[in-house]
C-alpha cells in the first residue's frame, strides 16, 4: 500500500493522520484492512452523532452499524471533489440518524421525548463533549452565535428537527429560522475557519 | 421584504443551510435540489456548510462500543466473501470455453452445472430438489478416473420452501474441476463426508 498523504483539505486531520478520503478510494475496490482503518477513523464521530440525535445507545448502535455499512457499500460513490472523506461519511450517518428519528416521530415515546427535551439541546453540547480541542473549539464558536442561530443549529443538527419543528419549538416564524439557521452556519464555519 | 417584487423569503436560495443540516422536508428539499442545478454560489456555500457541519459531528465523538466493530467488521467479512463469490461465479458463467450441462436426478428435480475447463472450475445450481432433514445433506462430487473428489455442499433451502414450489439452490462455487471428470451428487450425512457413500442421484458428463 502507498502512503497517503494527510488530506490538507480536511480540518479535522492532525499531521500524520491518514486522510480518510484516500481510504475510501481504496475501500471502493474491496479493500478491508483500509476498511477498518476508516472504521478507527469514523467510528467515534459515527456513533456520537446518531447517538446524540437518537439519544438512545441501543439503537444508535443499530443505526450506526447501518451506516458504516453505507460506507463500505458505496465507498465508490465518494466524489473528492465534493468534500473531504470525513464530511461524506457524516453526512451518511447524519442522514440516517434523522430518517430514524422522523420515522419515529408518530410515536408517542418520540412525542414525549421532544417535549421534554427541546432548547436544552443547546447546552447539551457542551455536556456531551469530551475536553478534544476539536469540541472545545466547536463550543467556542457556538457561544459566538446568536441564542436563536444557536438554538436552531442545534435543534436541527443534534435532535435531527426539520427547520419546521424547529420552528414550533422555538416558536418563531419559518422565514427566520431558515436565514437564522443560514445566516448562523456562516458565522460558524467562519469561526471554525473551514475550507473545503 | 419584497427585492423587485420578488419576496425574498421564498428564495430557495436562504434553504442551503436548512439543506445542509439535512433540516428540509419533502417538497422544500425538492425544490432546493431543483434550485441547486442552477445556482452558481450555491453549490460552494453549501459545502462550506456540509463541511461546517461536519466539525457539529467530530465534536459530538464518543467511543463506540467495542461490539459495534466487530459487528460491522464481521458483516464487511461476509459481505466481501459473497461479493468474491459472485465475481468469480460471474468469471465462470462469462469464460469464453464456459460449457452448460443439465440433467434430472434420481430423487426428483434437475441439476445444472456450468463448467469452464481453462479455469478448472464450475457452478452447480439446481432446481427442485427435495428437501432433506437437518441430518442430510446433497453433497457434489468430482468424479475422475482417480476416484470422487469433494466439490462442495449444496446449501440447504430455508425451511418451509420445500414442496411448495421449485426452490433453486444458492450456487455452489468449486474449483479443482480436472480433465475428464464428470460430476455427481450423492446425499451424505450432514457435514459431508470425504468420499461418497450412496449412490448419486445425478452424474453430469461436461
Amino acid at each position: 500500500m502507498e502512503p497517503i498523504r494527510p488530506g490538507p483539505s480536511s480540518p479535522a486531520a492532525e499531521p500524520g493522520d491518514i486522510d480518510v478520503g484516500a481510504l475510501l478510494t481504496l475501500v471502493a475496490g474491496g479493500d478491508q484492512t483500509a476498511f477498518e482503518t476508516v472504521y478507527d477513523r469514523v467510528a467515534p464521530p459515527v456513533f456520537g452523532l446518531i447517538k446524540r440525535v437518537l439519544r438512545d445507545s441501543a439503537q444508535a448502535e443499530e443505526v450506526a452499524q447501518e451506516a458504516l455499512l453505507e460506507v463500505w457499500r458505496t465507498a465508490g460513490r465518494f466524489d473528492p471533489a465534493r468534500g473531504s472523506g470525513m464530511t461524506w461519511v457524516l453526512t451518511i450517518a447524519h442522514r440516517r440518524a434523522v430518517d430514524r428519528v422522523r420515522s419515529e416521530t408518530a410515536s408517542a415515546q418520540r412525542e414525549a421525548r421532544v417535549a421534554t427535551a427541546d432548547v436544552a439541546a443547546g447546552d447539551e453540547v457542551a455536556e456531551t463533549v469530551a475536553a478534544s480541542l476539536e469540541a472545545e473549539r466547536v463550543r467556542h464558536c457556538l457561544g459566538g452565535l446568536t441564542e436563536l442561530q444557536r438554538e436552531s443549529i442545534t435543534l436541527a443538527y443534534y435532535s435531527g428537527y426539520s427547520y419546521p419543528q424547529v420552528a414550533t419549538a422555538l416558536g418563531v416564524a419559518l422565514g427566520t429560522i431558515k436565514t437564522r439557521i443560514r445566516d448562523g452556519l456562516k458565522r460558524l464555519r467562519d469561526c471554525l475557519g473551514v475550507s473545503w | 421584504m419584497r427585492i423587485l417584487g420578488i419576496t425574498v423569503g421564498r428564495r430557495p436560495h436562504v434553504l442551503a443551510g436548512a439543506y445542509a443540516l439535512d433540516a428540509l422536508e419533502d417538497a422544500d428539499l425538492s425544490r432546493f435540489e431543483r434550485h441547486l442545478l442552477r445556482c452558481r454560489t450555491c453549490p460552494d456555500e453549501v459545502r462550506g456548510f456540509a463541511a461546517t457541519a461536519t466539525e457539529l459531528g467530530l465534536a459530538a465523538a464518543v467511543p463506540p462500543p467495542p461490539a459495534l466493530k466487530a459487528a460491522v467488521l464481521g458483516a464487511v467479512g461476509a459481505l466481501s466473501s459473497a461479493r468474491d463469490v459472485d465475481e468469480a461465479i460471474a468469471a465462470v458463467l462469462s469464460a469464453p470455453d464456459a460449457r452448460i450441462v443439465s440433467g434430472a436426478t434420481s430423487a426428483g428435480g434437475t441439476a445444472t452445472v456450468v463448467a469452464s475447463k481453462s479455469r478448472a472450475t464450475m457452478v452447480f445450481t439446481s432446481t427442485g430438489l427435495p428437501a432433506l432433514p437437518p441430518t442430510s445433506v446433497y453433497e457434489v462430487w468430482f468424479i475422475g478416473s482417480g476416484g470422487a473428489r469433494r466439490a462442495g455442499l449444496v446449501p440447504p433451502l430455508p425451511s418451509g420452501v420445500a414442496g411448495t414450489a421449485t426452490p433453486t439452490t444458492v450456487p455452489v462455487l468449486a474449483s479443482g474441476l480436472a480433465s475428464g471428470d464428470v460430476v455427481g451428487v450423492t446425499v451424505e450425512p450432514a457435514g459431508g463426508t470425504e468420499s461418497p457413500t450412496t449412490t448419486p442421484i445425478v452424474v453430469l458428463t461436461l
